[in-house]
């Protein structure tokens, strides 16, 4: 069955009508002195329920602070979400584009796009990226997280720029803070206690020390800022759907756990 | 044949025959309020006639299934063109149905050389906050018409005024009734609508004539019942009935 014969294919259909432009690779002077806006640190986490995965709040254009409190994290659909790193225009609009597309295909083939469908379409928006992100402004380098109910495990996917497509088994971490805490969470799954046996709390705890050194290294990743009341943005994917880890909840954890060593 | 107005008039008459002559023994679509949203029922030999447009919106079709698929694909694929275009709370029924699928169903009948959709669409759309719940049928010609609280379609026009008279007649605010109830009351509305054909054409039969034309019809379709759920915590509000939720009014009903 091809797509010319279905019509499942929401980019194709976009296309038909004249309203899915596609980025061409133009004059590289061009972009030239054009600095763009970069939304930095996400990581993505295995615990014993599914997955947990957090992004930091700020987005950054060369050493200016865009945004405090932008979302890295967005629900796909009732199963799913996408983390972003990277160009937040051309990354809310692939967000947007995956969502329609498997509501698009549910509603017209009467059945759910699998999984696999799912993280293809992912890849191709990425290619359909490329030139963008060739000329330096527009790469978007997603982690996509899911509860997997056949296997009965939540499963974290990641990309690099041209769209390939891999699948880490504990944990992912992406944008320019990550290089600063992948070798620490290597380090606690390895010889510490493994990632993916860790119950929510546990597991909520660490991704929060971790977006705090990421902080600490990186001038891009924005930390906790109890002044301006920002905190880390956390969904959960499990058995029970996607949720949003409430505010209150992350800053009791500041409150308590993370900051005992000022009393100490 | 173009450039002789009366042949083109003839012309039309012959298929707007052709259309009803074809739909005629279709099994009609319910409609009707809830106290959590809205309701569609009909019956079905096998294939699926209700259908989710988007989040708020359901799709119903009488007619041929080659035709009926065409149009749930176009008004599918509007839909989320609108979403994508500009945002979920941009997609509305009145915009689907005045500037998308009537004018496509319109066309296809005034174009005397191609074939016209052989369909009648009933669509429906969740007000999520307010209960102003809304129906729209369109005709195989493009013609459409709104409709509040009760709507129904048909293939004989005539079995239209007796289904809703039904639903209107029943004692109960309708954005009251529990989903049982308003099943029941759809349910018996629809055989009223449907019976004439079966048995001759007398306009208002007794509660044992429909008990036993329902019992035969049910020995040989299936119900097909599909809410639109402002409960549901999902975006998406519409939900096909499970056998298991129809089964208990298909015995009261089948009687096995």
């Amino acid at each position: 069955m091809t797509d010319a014969v279905t019509g499942t294919d929401f980019i194709a259909l976009l296309r038909e009508h004249g309203q899915w432009p596609q980025a061409r690779l133009g004059d590289p002077s061009a972009t030239l002195g054009l600095e763009s806006t970069e939304a930095t640190t996400i990581l993505a986490v295995r615990y014993r329920d599914g997955v947990l995965v957090a992004g930091d709040r700020r987005a950054t254009m060369g050493n200016t602070v865009v945004y405090d409190r932008a979302d890295k994290v967005l629900m796909v659909d009732d199963r799913s979400v996408i983390a972003i790193a990277g160009s937040p225009a051309n990354a809310y609009e692939i967000v947007r584009m995956l969502e329609m597309s498997f509501q698009h295909y549910r509603r017209s083939q009467l059945q759910e796009l699998s999984l696999e469908g799912k993280l293809r379409t992912l890849s191709r928006l990425l290619r359909e990226n490329l030139p963008m992100a060739l000329q330096g402004i527009g790469a978007v380098i997603p982690i996509y997280a899911t509860y997997d109910e056949a296997d009965v495990t939540g499963k974290i996917f990641f990309y690099d720029m041209l769209g390939a497509q891999f699948e880490s088994v504990d944990f992912c971490t992406t944008g320019s803070g990550s290089t600063m805490i992948r070798g620490a969470l290597y380090y606690h799954n390895r010889w510490d206690v493994p990632l993916s046996q860790m119950d929510e709390g546990q597991s909520l705890e660490l991704i929060l020390k971790m977006l705090e050194t990421a902080a600490e290294f990186d001038t891009a990743t924005g930390g906790f800022r109890p002044i301006a009341n920002v905190f880390p943005q956390v969904m959960r994917v499990n058995a029970a759907g996607i949720s949003s880890i409430e505010e209150s909840v992350l800053e009791s954890l500041y409150e308590t756990r993370l900051s005992q060593r000022r009393q100490g | 044949m173009l450039e002789d107005p009366y042949r083109w008039v003839e012309a039309i008459r012959n298929r707007r025959e052709y259309v009803d002559d074809q739909l005629k023994t279709a099994s009609p679509v319910v409609g009707c309020t809830y106290q959590d949203g809205l309701l569609l029922l009909t019956t079905t030999p096998g294939p699926r006639k209700l259908f989710e447009v988007y989040n708020q919106l359901a799709f119903a079709a009488i007619g041929h299934p080659a035709d009926i698929e065409k149009l749930r694909k176009a008004v599918i694929d509007i839909a989320h063109l609108e979403a994508f275009n500009l945002s979920a709370s941009d997609v509305s029924l009145h915009r689907l149905v005045h500037f998308g699928i009537g004018p496509l169903v319109k066309s296809a009948f005034d174009e005397i050389f191609r074939s016209p959709y052989l369909a009648r669409v009933l669509v429906a759309e969740l007000d999520p906050s307010q209960g102003q719940e809304c129906f729209f049928t369109v005709d195989a010609d493009g013609s459409f018409a709104s409709h509040r609280d009760v709507v129904a379609m048909s293939g004989l026009a005539a079995a239209q005024p007796v289904i809703v008279d039904q639903l209107n007649a029943a004692t109960g605010d309708l954005h009251k009734l529990t989903l049982e109830a308003a099943l029941d009351r759809a349910l018996n509305a629809w055989a009223h609508g449907h019976l004439p054909l079966a048995d001759g054409d007398h306009p208002a039969p007794d509660d044992d004539t429909v008990r036993q034309f329902l019992s035969t019809a049910l020995s040989t379709a299936r119900i097909e019942a599909a809410v639109l759920d402002r409960t549901m915590p999902t975006k998406s509000k519409f939900r096909l009935l499970s056998a298991a939720e129809i089964e208990p009014l298909r015995l009261r009903y089948a009687g096995r």
